[in-house]
C-alpha cells in the first residue's frame, strides 16, 4: 500500500467544489456536443439501408469498424488462428498487471510502453483503414 | 466543511437537465403528422366550402367549422380555424388540461404553503433560512448524511489528476449515461421483431419528435464511447497505472471494454437492415471459428444456426437489460476502487 496517497493536502485540490466544477465543465461541454450532434441528426438522420434479406448477400459484407481490423486479418490467416488470436490478446491484456509487475523506476518505462502502444495502434488503424477501403 | 455553492454551475447543470427533459418529453409525444391517421382526414383537404359552415360544438365554444367536420372528425391542425378549441371544445385533449392543472395547481399550493410558512417564521421570529438549507436540515436531522457527505466531498484530489488526460474515463462514463437516456427514449418506439424492427426505426426517424436527433446522438455517442474507452485504456497502460495495488481495477476496466464492444455488437443488429444483418453474420462467424467452443458460442449468440427472430430478441434483451446491469455494477466497482486507492501517481 506504499503509493496509496489519500490524505496529503499539499498539491491537492478538494474534490468539491474545485474538482467537481472542472468535471462539470467537461460534462457541459460534451452535453452541448451531444445536442449539436442531435441537431445535425434532425436534418441528416443516421438513416437505414435496405431491409434485411437472409436470401440475398450484399457484395461487400463488413462488420462494425471496431471489428474491421480483425476481419481483415481473418482474410489472410487461417480462420482458427484469426479467432484464437484476439482471445489470447484479451487474456494477455487482462492478466497484464500480473505479467508486468516491476514498479516503474524512471519515465523510460513510459516511453517503452508508449512505443508499444503506438506500434499496436498503428497496425490496428492500418488494418482498419485497409479493411474499410478493400 | 462549509459546502460552497457556485450558482453559475448550478444554473448550467439545470439548463442541461432542462434541455434533456424537453427532448425527453418531446419524444414521448408523437408529431402531429403521425397522430392523425390518414383515414380519419377528409378526402379533399384543399377545397373546403366555408359557406356551409355551422357550429358543431357545444354553445359555449363558438367554433364555426364546415359541415363535413364533426366533433369526432376534426380537421387537421394546420387547417383548424381555432386550434385551442380542440382543448376547450367537446373533444378535450387529455394532456393539456392535466398539465395545466398540475402546473398551476402545484404552483398555487406552493404559494399558499409559502405564505403559511413565511407567516409562521414571522410569528416565531426564527432566523430566516432559504428553502434549500431548511430542506437539507430536515433530511440531515433524520438521516445524518451531512458528515459522511462532506467527508466524501472534501476528499483531496491531487493536482496532477486534474490534467485533461485523466478525464477520458469520466467522459466514457458520461457517454454511458447519454446512451442510457437516449436508449430509453428509443426503446419507447423500437419493436424487436424482424417484421416490425425496420419500420419502427423508420417511424422513429420520420414521425417521432426529435426521434432522428435521439438516434443520431445514440449512434455517435456509442462510437465515442468505444474511442474514449480505448483512449482511457491507452493512458492507463502508458502510465503504468495498472500496477500494484491496482490490478483489479485494470481487470474490471478490461471487462468494461468487452462490455462496451458487446453493446456495439448487439446494438448493431437492431435496425435489421442489410448492413446490420450481414455485419452480425460476419461478427458471429468470427466467434464460431474458435476451436472447441466455437459452435457453442455461435448457437448461443444466434439462438440456432441462423440469424432469425430469436437472435433479434436475444440481442435486444442483452442490449437493454443484461449488459447495462452488468456494466453499471462493473462501473460501480471500478469507481469505488479508484476512490479507495486514489489516482495513481505518475513519475
Amino acid at each position: 500500500m506504499a503509493d496509496i496517497d489519500t490524505q496529503s493536502n499539499d498539491n491537492s485540490v478538494p474534490f468539491y467544489p474545485d474538482h467537481v466544477s472542472n468535471e462539470a465543465k467537461v460534462v457541459i461541454g460534451f452535453s452541448v456536443l451531444a445536442l449539436v450532434i442531435g441537431l445535425i441528426g434532425l436534418f441528416a438522420p443516421v438513416g437505414l439501408g435496405e431491409p434485411a434479406d437472409p436470401m440475398n448477400t450484399p457484395a461487400h459484407v463488413k462488420p462494425e469498424w471496431y471489428f474491421l481490423a480483425l476481419y481483415q486479418l481473418l482474410k489472410y490467416i487461417s480462420k482458427t488462428a484469426g479467432a484464437v488470436l484476439p482471445v489470447i490478446a484479451v487474456i494477455v491484456l487482462t492478466i497484464w498487471p500480473f505479467i508486468d509487475r516491476k514498479p516503474d523506476q524512471s519515465s523510460k518505462n513510459y516511453k517503452r510502453r508508449a512505443i508499444l502502444v503506438a506500434i499496436t495502434m498503428l497496425v490496428l488503424i492500418t488494418m482498419t483503414i485497409w479493411g474499410e477501403v478493400s | 466543511m462549509k459546502i460552497q455553492f457556485r450558482r453559475s454551475y448550478l444554473f448550467a447543470i439545470l439548463g442541461v437537465i432542462l434541455a434533456t427533459f424537453v427532448i425527453f418529453f418531446g419524444t414521448i409525444g408523437q408529431s402531429q403528422a403521425g397522430s392523425t391517421p390518414a383515414e380519419n382526414r377528409p378526402e379533399d383537404e384543399t377545397a373546403i366550402d366555408w359557406t356551409q359552415s355551422k357550429a358543431i360544438f357545444s354553445e359555449n365554444t363558438h367554433i364555426i367549422l364546415p359541415s363535413k367536420y364533426t366533433a369526432a372528425n376534426l380537421p387537421p391542425p394546420e387547417q383548424d380555424p381555432c386550434l385551442h378549441c380542440h382543448i376547450t371544445g367537446e373533444d378535450k385533449g387529455l394532456w393539456t388540461p392535466l398539465v395545466r392543472w398540475i402546473f398551476f395547481g402545484g404552483a398555487g399550493l406552493l404559494f399558499a404553503f409559502g405564505i403559511y410558512r413565511s407567516s409562521s417564521v414571522w410569528v416565531n421570529r426564527a432566523p430566516w433560512k432559504p428553502i434549500t438549507t431548511r430542506t437539507a436540515d430536515w433530511f440531515d436531522s433524520r438521516y445524518e448524511i451531512s458528515e459522511p457527505l462532506s467527508k466524501f466531498l472534501s476528499k483531496p484530489v491531487p493536482k496532477f489528476a486534474t490534467r485533461w488526460w485523466y478525464c477520458l474515463g469520466g467522459i466514457t462514463a458520461f457517454l454511458f449515461v447519454v446512451q442510457g437516456i437516449t436508449g430509453i427514449m428509443l426503446a419507447f418506439y423500437y419493436k424487436p421483431t424482424p417484421e416490425a424492427a425496420y419500420s419502427s426505426i423508420q417511424f422513429i426517424e420520420t414521425q417521432v419528435n426529435f426521434g432522428s436527433a435521439t438516434r443520431m446522438i445514440h449512434h455517435w455517442s456509442s462510437n465515442g464511447m468505444i474511442l474514449m474507452c480505448t483512449a482511457h485504456m491507452i493512458r492507463v497502460f502508458i502510465m503504468g497505472a495498472y500496477k500494484k495495488p491496482r490490478e483489479f481495477n485494470w481487470i474490471s476496466g478490461m471487462l468494461l471494454l468487452l462490455l462496451t464492444l458487446g453493446f456495439g455488437l448487439t446494438g448493431y443488429l437492431l435496425p435489421w437492415d442489410q448492413r446490420a444483418y450481414w455485419a452480425t453474420t460476419v461478427a458471429t462467424e468470427i466467434g464460431a471459428a474458435i476451436p472447441i467452443v466455437g459452435d457453442l458460442i455461435l448457437v448461443f449468440a444466434r439462438v440456432g444456426w441462423d440469424i432469425a427472430a430469436e437472435t433479434l430478441t436475444r440481442f435486444y434483451a442483452l442490449h437493454i437489460l443484461i449488459l447495462p446491469l452488468v456494466t453499471v455494477a462493473s462501473m460501480g466497482a471500478h469507481f469505488l476502487m479508484v476512490r479507495r486507492q486514489g489516482v495513481a501517481k505518475p513519475l
